[in-house]
């Protein structure tokens, strides 16, 4: 056998394909799969939600949040604890809450799975009114009657199980979907937002008989919102605009005819938390 | 947001950088390839077409490592979760292969020729899924030198 020197013409090992294409394919196809699975497991969540009742809710998550602890006694704590329970009736909520009030600067409220409602002392400063607090407190009840806490929590699970089957959890793909599955959320979330409002805005009407107060805490917030810039931030958000908000509550006031009286100023409680 | 970003700015980095070193380096191995063509290599136990006898033998090693940039990185991570070929990779393991050709060659530029050639891959980081992933190829083989 004889040895003939030659070098390839074609080199046969490697691809002659365009992988940034091949990537961007890879890629959508994994958004399409991410859709439909979680949009479909997102419709198991809400199905569930309606059969878990509030008992089985306590049993389950009130250890997590501290709420079998008694929060400590205070006036402000009271008075909060009293509004909630009014303010229950009106939203027509049959199990008991139970509201905390946290010492904090951070403008917060929110409701927790088991029945829970944390209040941020620093909302308090931000309102001048009981009707605009009785407002913020009867959105949270709207997320309870609307068991949007526990939604949000099973949708939570439902992507993050999904992801990690997917592209197998922490690891880099993980992190290129994850802004995806960030927008996924927070048009759900702010969907979900949206529709407490509506319903705070009744249960507001029906405490005091006028809508009066309804868009003071939005009022209030708006310039640091609007201080940390829009562009395309707000896709990512959970909760939709301030601006916006007061968009739709004065719009739906004005489509059901609800009054708007003169509001009454902060009792005397919280506007000494106020001074504190 | 800032997540995706930054990851962009990675990928981007891994394509441009790993596009451009694995064009300099293929066209070094093109040069290479022509410049030491005189030099017969083979996988034969036995020297070819050449019946001279031979004054003596010598182990040569050639190896070279070589990374995955970001970008292939990814793009293969996306195919393990489709299946199919995973071309990004192929590209890596030729460059690998004829680099370390080319250096056990080059080790010993006297030789009449080269046979019994072998190559050997290893992966660096084994079992490691988070981390770069390397390649080190080992080429082996047997320098010939003819009696004078």
């Amino acid at each position: 056998m004889e040895y003939k020197p030659g070098l390839p013409e074609h080199n046969d090992n490697i691809s002659h394909t365009q992988p940034v294409r091949e990537f961007f394919l890879l890629c959508a196809a994994i958004l399409v799969f991410l859709t439909v699975f979680y949009w479909a497991l997102g419709l198991l969540v809400d199905v569930a939600v309606e059969h878990i009742p509030p008992k089985m809710e306590a049993a389950i998550f009130s250890p997590f949040a501290n709420l079998d602890e008694k929060p400590q006694e205070s006036p402000q704590q009271t008075a909060l604890q009293k509004m909630v329970d009014n303010l229950s009736l009106c939203a027509s909520i049959q199990y008991p809450l139970t509201v905390k009030l946290v010492e904090s600067e951070q403008i917060n409220a929110f409701a927790v799975p088991g029945g829970g409602i944390f209040v941020y002392s620093g909302l308090l400063d931000k309102l001048k009114s009981d009707n605009g607090l009785a407002f913020v407190l009867a959105h949270e009840l709207a997320h309870f009657s609307n068991r949007d806490h526990l939604r949000g929590l099973g949708r939570g699970i439902v992507l993050t199980a999904l992801m990690a089957a997917i592209t197998g959890g922490g690891s880099d793909i993980t992190q290129l979907f994850a802004p995806a599955t960030g927008v996924g959320q927070a048009q759900f979330s702010q969907k979900r937002e949206s529709l407490a409002d509506q319903q705070a805005l009744l249960t507001l009407n029906c405490y005091y008989g006028h809508a009066g107060g309804a868009t003071e805490f939005f009022d209030s917030i708006k310039p640091l919102t609007e201080r940390s810039g829009k562009s395309f931030q707000h896709y990512f958000a959970s909760h939709p605009e301030a601006e916006k908000r007061i968009e739709n509550l004065n719009q739906m006031i004005k489509q059901l005819g609800f009054t708007i009286e003169e509001v009454e100023g902060l009792s005397e409680v919280f506007s000494e938390q106020n001074a504190n | 947001m800032e997540q995706l970003i930054i990851l962009a700015v990675f990928l981007s980095l891994g394509y441009f950088f790993g596009k451009m070193a694995e064009k300099k380096h293929y066209q070094s191995i093109f040069e290479r390839e022509k410049k030491w063509l005189s030099i017969p290599v083979t996988a034969s136990k036995q020297v070819m077409g050449d019946s001279r006898p031979i004054a003596n033998g010598q182990l040569l090693v050639g190896n070279m490592v070589v990374s995955v940039d970001y970008f292939k990185r990814m793009l293969a991570g996306l195919r393990g979760i489709f299946g199919g070929s995973v071309q990004s990779y192929e590209t890596l393991l030729d460059r690998a292969r004829r680099e370390a050709v080319l250096r056990m060659i080059e080790s010993c530029p006297n030789a009449d020729c080269i046979i019994n050639l072998r190559l050997e891959t290893s992966s660096i980081y084994k079992g490691q899924g988070n981390q770069i992933g390397s390649v080190e190829v080992l080429a082996y083989g047997t320098a010939i030198f003819f009696q004078k």
